[in-house]
């Protein structure tokens, strides 16, 4: 308990730091925020009459950030099924961005329709037990459930899995996997029942279509993965340096590290840090130490480079060291290793090249053991586990995964313009009376059409994206992020407004009345976006440096 | 990414740092906030702890009442009379309307709204009255909802006023979250003003058009109160909740017509009890051709159309 107080203090302290682009980000969010809740503060004492909903268009640009945002939401899961059902251990670090932003973006959610709420000094009715909770009957009481039920879900798993990885220990599988894997079907149920909620309005001919809840999927696994490509790739060049420039130890030039024979007293040492050992025999571990050598390194000593083709993996017995990656002239940290911990392993086992450079941080005993001598301590199963799992932990955000996310953007977007086409038939080629709302927002309706180019906007971004993701051309990141930002902004018009807005214009009884948010509104609609992308940014300051193992119990000091 | 330490012992300059940064920042916020000064007496707290209408007992509804006249007072400096009117036992009503006769006049909008102690600023109306073409349609996006003829009726157009349906399927009452809708024993569908959250669901579920929403506080001139006001009907209405057509219960759980009943100068409005076959709404369902607007939805209306001929 105290110890969790303490990883707490930490991560707060670590969030209120960051060089000057951190400090301009977050000031530049929060001034939003507090601009957001002024325009709100003025909605609160005025009421809705701030915004530009009328009885007749009830609901306009909350709803419609919160029906985008829950999909956003539940895109995480597409980072998760890869990894946990597919068992891609490219992303498997990765998963922990996907459910930090579907926290925060349920946050945005509820605060959308909070700010929504004609009293919202009344949201106590809403709580099961305490209010009147009109459950199965209303939608909406489902969607109170499910959202606040996959809030839970996601702070828990990503909370106890940072945990874990702060304290170096091993999450125990049936404390997340099972969570894991609610999840997974958690996060299609949000989307779905958000879907219901309008699905499920027989008087609404335009949002009546059984079709909605798979295009609300379609579309919410286009947008979501394409934000997390760019985000990985924020969190990926904000972690790193120019090639050269590094902070931390430099690497000096390569000079011979002194070096001696291992001994059964340095497996011994090992065994302290990596209990795991003590169930390999004596035997076991005289047979491993040929060929085996213990390094003594001074900081700036570089144990491994990256490309090169070796066939040692590494063991630290004493000190620290940091696995560095060069990717296109920048270079990261990746890890920062303690006693007990392994490097070069990957390479050792498979004879790869080595995929980033190892040097020494204090000055650092480490062990180097041959392929051999490795694969005969991973006979023994405690060893094989615990060397297997240290193997998924690295913060590699590789271009192989941005692309496998890209895979799954283009899918989408695919299933998306076929579903909406779809809709798109069977409305206009029948032209019953039904077809007004479409009408209104492809064509324009008896002189009305405000949504007429936003809808075409959005169809010639997510044409576009589609078109730039079929083709090998978006195996290239600038491409690659041209189209996942087109799908972001193509995908919030159609489902938000572009899905909102028709289902009330024309009214069922034939009347049309347009609807602009206000100022206001606006102003409300970008504080509750900062707040999100304010909350998205303080996850990561604090979820990277424990991936990385910078930010650990072993330097709590 | 920075070097410095991150935690542990904090140094003087970052805790100078820090505290100047927190104080900006709640120094910010409360600026932010400054707005909520306007916001006066809001709620108070028993309002806000009030329960919902069907857990009150007889003894909490009293007090409730009570202090809600003491809300009206205060606002419209006028004392009314508020009371809870029950449902009566073998009573559903029934609305009929005679497309054939109305003439579109608007006596019923106007007589609801001094009746209902319906907003003036902003206009909240619960009838909505549609002049529609004799063209050989009945295509309610030709209707002219806002016409402003100097006399009515016009030739080449029928009117056709819409109000709640008092359905007995309403998805009004389905979606609502926290149950503050509700279909009584008598077959209205009122609302608790006190419980409504505000989410206005129940606006987007009406297939009619029936329901308000209070988008500021309603105002009223004082001399135009209705001090005959019943919890579930046509008490002032709060900012931020909805309402709607409630058959006019504080008249019509009395015995009386509901306004737009008695107002009406070409007797095109009747209502009555059903479960009367004697009544008159009972003999227009028996004998008269009989219209039901929507009737695809499955919502099951308590409001017909009927026509002489």
């Amino acid at each position: 308990m105290k110890s969790y107080l303490k990883f707490l203090r930490r991560c707060a302290a670590v969030s209120l730091d960051g060089d000057w682009r951190y400090y301009a980000w977050i000031g530049f969010l929060t001034v939003l925020c507090v601009i957001g809740l002024n325009a709100y503060a003025k909605q609160f004492v005025a009421g809705l009459v701030t915004t530009g909903m009328s009885d007749q268009v009830s609901w306009g640009v909350y709803i419609a950030n919160f029906t985008f945002l829950v999909g956003m939401a539940a895109a995480a899961v597409m980072l998760v099924i890869p990894v946990y059902v597919y068992k891609k251990e490219d992303l498997h670090d990765l998963v922990i961005f996907g459910e930090l932003f579907a926290v925060s973006a349920i946050l945005m959610c509820l605060a959308f329709v909070t700010v929504d709420l004609g009293r919202p000094d009344r949201f106590w009715h809403l709580i099961p037990g305490i209010g009147v909770f009109h459950f199965p009957g209303s939608m909406l009481s489902w969607d109170v459930l499910v959202l606040n039920g996959y809030l839970l879900l996601n702070v828990y798993i990503c909370g106890y899995l940072l945990y874990c990885r702060y304290q170096n220990r091993k999450p125990a599988k049936w404390f997340y996997i099972p969570f894991v894997f609610t999840a997974i079907v958690w996060a299609i149920s949000i989307h779905t029942v958000t879907a219901f909620l309008y699905v499920g309005l027989g008087g609404r001919s335009f949002w009546n279509s059984s079709i909605v809840g798979p295009r609300f999927l379609a579309s919410a696994f286009t947008a979501g993965p394409a934000f997390i490509i760019l985000a990985l790739q924020v969190v990926r060049r904000a972690t790193s340096t120019s090639t050269g420039a590094g902070d931390g130890p430099a690497a000096k030039p390569s000079m011979a590290i002194a070096c001696r024979e291992a001994s059964l007293a340095d497996l011994e040492l090992l065994a302290r840090s990596l209990p795991e050992l003590e169930s390999v025999s004596n035997d076991e571990r005289r047979a491993c130490l040929a060929g085996a050598t213990v390094l003594d390194a001074h900081p700036g000593d570089v144990l491994l480079r990256q490309g090169v083709m070796e066939d040692d993996a590494f063991f630290v017995l004493k000190g620290r060291v940091v696995v560095r990656r060069e990717e296109a002239g920048r270079s990261r940290v990746t890890r920062s290793i303690g006693p007990g911990e392994q490097f070069g392993e990957v390479s050792a086992l498979a004879g790869t090249a080595r995929a980033a450079s190892a040097i020494a941080e204090e000055p650092a005993e480490v062990l180097c053991l041959p392929a051999e001598s490795l694969r005969r301590l991973m006979r023994n199963p405690r060893m094989a586990e615990i060397v297997h799992w240290r193997m998924t932990e690295r913060l590699m955000i590789t271009d192989s995964s941005l692309l496998i996310l890209r895979g799954i953007v283009q899918v989408s977007m695919l299933i998306n313009m076929f579903l909406l086409a779809n809709e798109v038939f069977s409305e206009f080629y029948n032209s019953n009376r039904h077809v007004s709302s479409w009408r209104y927002l492809f064509l324009g309706l008896n002189g009305y059409h405000a949504l007429v180019p936003w809808i075409w906007t959005a169809v010639a971004l997510n044409v576009t994206a589609m078109m730039i993701l079929m083709l090998p051309l978006s195996r290239r990141l600038p491409w690659l992020n041209a189209a996942c930002v087109m799908c972001i902004v193509g995908i919030w018009i159609e489902k938000g407004m572009g899905l909102v807005i028709p289902g009330f214009v024309p009214t069922p009884l034939g009347e049309m009345v347009e609807y602009l948010p206000t100022q206001n509104e606006t102003l409300i609609c970008l504080g509750i976006w900062a707040f999100g992308l304010l909350s998205f940014t303080v996850f990561l300051r604090m979820a990277v440096p424990i991936l990385q193992g910078e930010l650990s119990r072993a330097n709590e000091a | 990414m920075p070097s410095e330490p991150t935690d542990g012992g904090m140094s003087r300059r970052s805790f100078l740092r820090t505290s100047t940064v927190l104080s900006a920042g709640v120094a910010a916020v409360a600026a932010g906030l400054a707005p909520l000064r306007k916001l006066g007496e809001f709620s108070s707290v028993d309002e806000f702890l009030q329960k919902h209408y069907k857990e009150l007992t007889p003894n909490e509804m009293k007090a409730v009442l009570a202090r809600i006249e003491g809300e009206v007072q205060r606002q419209y400096g006028i004392r009314p009379h508020v009371r809870d009117y029950r449902p009566m036992n073998g009573v559903e009503f029934v609305y009929a309307l005679n497309l054939t006769r109305c003439v579109g006049c608007r006596k019923c909008v106007h007589a609801c709204v001094a009746e209902n102690n319906q907003s003036r600023n902003p206009e909240i109306q619960y009838i909505r009255v549609l002049k529609m073409p004799n063209d050989g349609t009945f295509d309610m996006e030709k209707g002219d909802h806002n016409y402003a003829s100097k006399s009515v009726p016009e030739p080449g157009f029928f009117y056709m006023p819409v109000q709640c349906h008092q359905c007995k399927n309403p998805p009004c009452v389905k979606v609502c979250p926290v149950k503050a809708t509700w279909q009584e024993p008598d077959g209205i569908t009122v609302i608790d003003y006190n419980w409504c959250i505000g989410c206005r669901y129940c606006e987007a579920a009406c297939p009619y058009f029936a329901r308000r929403f209070n988008f500021t506080t309603p105002s009223i001139p004082t001399e135009q109160i209705n001090t005959n006001m019943s919890y579930l009907g046509n008490r002032p209405r709060y900012k931020g909740v909805m309402e709607k057509c409630h058959f006019c219960v504080q008249r019509t759980r009395a015995g009386r017509y509901p306004a737009c009943v008695e107002v009406c100068p070409t007797g095109s409005r009747k209502f009555g009890n059903i479960l009367d076959p004697d009544s008159e709404v009972s003999y227009i369902l028996k004998n008269k051709r009989v219209l039901i607007l929507k009737e695809e939805l499955g919502t099951l209306p308590r409001f017909f159309y009927y026509f002489d001929v």
